[in-house]
């Protein structure tokens, strides 16, 4: 009989949703087993991340590492497998839309042991993104679906998964973020960086924008005329700039140019920030929670809701000076009606729904 | 267009095979195999009988567990369909080839048509829904064999490019059915010396039929059927066979195991057999275009045409040995099957319903 249950993560962004199941999880007395793919690994994700964010350690890291989409999801179902043919965990938990999220489930699919979803029901409807492809498979082999946002029920419904799968819990992202704002210093990390009173923070790694040389000296454009406006500071990886880099994309006094950020400090930044430009999907949920004005450069985006009940909006490369100036003219700290159940609560609500699950299944009564 | 055409199994080299010449006709082919049934003995009688061009490129990803051979297709094909660059890539059925495909290719960027969409068994216990719910999500193109392929389809949200056109291997059996109506066509098929209507024609190749309580259930069905003057001619997959032999069941002396057969010595074994027993949703559906009786060993099928309807002549009857005789008793007694086995080769004919043609087309 089976007895732990499993959560799969293999990237800094799920340990941060995973982080407030966990505890929730552990509170109720659930044994877990906490099974890192090694998908991302770098030194922010350190001792000192588990520990500042209160995340316990994985128990097992699979050291997938970098490379190629086939090669990362290969590894990771390999893996995986072997985890679990050993010891089949009672539930397997995934998280958002990464190639270990899309292995975990393909591997518990097969070994047939159910899965649930945390973020589920998320869809940009670009499959242009590798992270759309990760998101329909998932959904479509879980067995326990937790949604963010009400609109993820009819976009799962209409794919034929049965509404007895769906729970609408919130986003435990949001969990984390509340849960640690009390340390964000946005004065302290603001001086740190030389940057005056009113600054913006760009983030940038999505493909679409910073490998493909056209878009890249459009975002740089962009990024010229913005800068023009306020002062920016870019964290961006040594890896992933080389196309932005030869887009003519330099380090100035109006445009810092720094090393990746650790949580606290990268929201401490964001907190205090007059506007953020991103083309991430976490962010636009945060600066939503935040009151801080945000820039999506993308064509759509899957967290609608960011736009309709926070402060995020679409923007093309080419819009974003007209919509800094827009943000700038209008009040300092803009608030939404803010997405229902954002809450700092989700975590304990899918540990309850996963508790009760377990024991449903246990009696025999659930599917 | 440049369509990148992607196979692993015996089932599916055969479908490729139906599809290839209209393929052909209007579009450049890369044809891939990745090997997940790849043995040499295929490689010469199974290619000729078939009229199967050899493959442009053979991957060689066979054995392994499910994640092992899915993760080495991932990492292959990923690197395979970078070097092809083709517009499409097109896959069939239900295989780990058919999902790692799929996966590669959406990844990529590439629209995949999947030939054979839309079957459901309902059953996720089975390796082959996994993979057929996914492929169908992620394809461009979904090509439905049925009216319930594409029901099953539109219930999943799944109704623009959607095709019904019916079964490529219903083409397929359609054109060769000349070539298997004479008794000699049996000649070659265990050692020679059947008789039309005078044997049962069986195939057992699920992974769900590898359990030994499966391999017993089955085993003893055969025992229960098979007569001196009604012998069962049993096909077994490789793997199945090894795990008979290890559980050390051995079928009585009225069962004669052979190799999985070729194309062409099926159809005729299924023509000319008084009756046909299998787990094979290609065989049953061969079964019911050529009139001849099946008993489907597996509680659910994703073929609910051949079993629904008053003139069904194709019975689930599982692992159930006396549901298996009694269909028997009904469907061909001993008395009169031989003289309807003869009829339906000489008179049989098949319709087709111009699949693979129309495929070739709805691919621009």
């Amino acid at each position: 009989m089976p007895h732990h249950l499993a959560h799969v993560i293999g990237a800094r962004p799920n340990f941060i949703k995973a982080a407030p199941v966990i505890r929730a999880l552990r509170e109720r007395g659930v044994p877990q087993r906490i099974v890192h793919t090694g998908q991302h690994y770098d030194d922010r994700m350190s001792d000192v991340f588990f520990r500042d964010l209160e995340i316990p350690t994985p128990d097992v890291n699979l050291g997938v590492g970098s490379g190629t989409h086939g090669e990362q999801t290969a590894a990771a179902m390999v893996g995986l497998e072997r985890e679990w043919v050993a010891d089949p965990p009672a539930l397997v938990v995934v998280y958002g839309d990464v190639n270990s999220t899309l292995a975990a489930s393909l591997v518990a699919a097969k070994l047939g042991l159910p899965s649930a979803h945390v973020e589920a029901g998320l869809r940009s409807f670009d499959r242009s993104m590798p992270e759309e492809i990760n998101r329909i498979v998932s959904d479509l082999l879980a067995e326990l679906l937790f949604t963010t946002s009400p609109e993820a029920e009819g976009l799962l419904l209409a794919t034929g998964v049965p509404a007895g799968r769906i729970r609408f819990v919130g986003n435990p992202m949001i969990d984390t973020l509340l849960g640690q704002r009390a340390k964000f210093d946005s004065g302290v990390e603001r001086e740190r960086q030389g940057l005056p009173e009113t600054y913006g923070v760009v983030t940038l790694h999505r493909p679409s924008n910073v490998d493909d040389e056209a878009s890249a000296r459009a975002v740089v454009g962009a990024l010229d005329g913005l800068s023009a406006l306020l002062p920016l500071v870019i964290p961006l990886h040594p890896r992933g700039r080389a196309t932005l880099d030869a887009a003519g994309l330099h380090d100035s006094e109006r445009l810092r140019i720094v090393e990746p950020l650790g949580y606290v400090t990268f929201l401490s930044l964001v907190a205090g920030a007059r506007l953020v430009l991103t083309d991430s999907g976490g962010i636009q949920e945060e600066t939503t929670i935040l009151d801080i004005p945000c820039l999506t450069m993308r064509p759509n985006t899957e967290r609608p809701i960011t736009v309709t009940h926070g402060t995020n909006r679409l923007v093309a490369p080419d819009e974003v000076v007209a919509a800094a100036r827009e943000i700038l003219a209008g009040p300092l700290r803009p608030t939404g009606p803010r997405p229902p159940l954002w809450d700092g609560h989700a975590g304990e609500r899918i540990a309850d729904e996963i508790v009760g699950w377990l024991a449903a299944r246990a009696a025999g009564t659930a599917a | 267009m440049r369509l990148a055409n992607v196979v692993g199994t015996r089932p599916q080299l055969i479908k490729a095979a139906a599809l290839q010449p209209a393929l052909r006709q209007r579009h450049d082919e890369v044809f891939i195999d990745t090997g997940q049934h790849w043995d040499e003995a295929m490689a010469g009688t199974f290619f000729r009988e078939l009229g199967l061009r050899p493959p442009d490129k053979i991957l060689g990803i066979g054995g392994g567990t499910s994640a092992e051979q899915t993760g080495r297709m991932l990492v292959a094909l990923e690197a395979t369909l970078r070097a092809v660059a083709p517009d499409a890539v097109v896959v069939y059925g239900d295989t780990n080839s058919t999902l790692a495909a799929t996966l590669v290719a959406a990844k990529l960027n590439l629209p995949v048509a999947h030939v054979e969409a839309g079957l459901r068994s309902f059953d996720r216990r089975m390796p082959e829904e996994i993979n057929r719910i996914v492929t169908d999500h992620l394809a461009r193109w979904c090509f439905a064999p049925t009216e319930a392929a594409v029901a099953n389809l539109a219930a999943e949200g799944l109704t623009t490019e959607v095709h019904l056109v019916g079964d490529v291997m219903r083409d397929l059996a359609a054109r060769t059915l000349s070539e298997v109506r004479r008794p000699s066509a049996l000649a070659g098929i265990a050692g020679g010396g059947l008789r039309t209507g005078e044997f049962l024609f069986a195939t057992v190749h699920r992974v769900e039929n590898r359990a030994p309580d499966a391999i017993r259930g089955w085993v003893g069905l055969l025992d229960t059927v098979a007569r001196a003057d009604r012998p069962v001619v049993l096909a077994l997959h490789p793997g199945t066979r090894e795990a008979m032999d290890a559980l050390g069941v051995v079928p009585s002396t009225n069962v004669f195991v052979v190799e999985p057969l070729g194309y062409r010595s099926s159809l005729a074994a299924q023509l000319h057999a008084a009756a046909v027993l299998t787990d094979s949703g290609g065989v049953q559906r061969e079964a019911a275009w050529l009139g001849t009786p099946c008993l489907v060993l597996r509680s659910s099928t994703e073929w609910v045409e051949t079993t629904e309807g008053v003139a069904a002549s194709s019975v689930l009857v599982g692992l159930d040995a006396g549901k298996a005789r009694d269909a028997l008793d009904r469907l061909a007694p001993p008395d009169r099957a031989p003289a309807e086995a003869a009829r339906r080769a000489r008179e049989q004919t098949i319709e087709t319903d111009g699949a693979t043609e129309s495929i070739a087309r709805l691919l621009a």
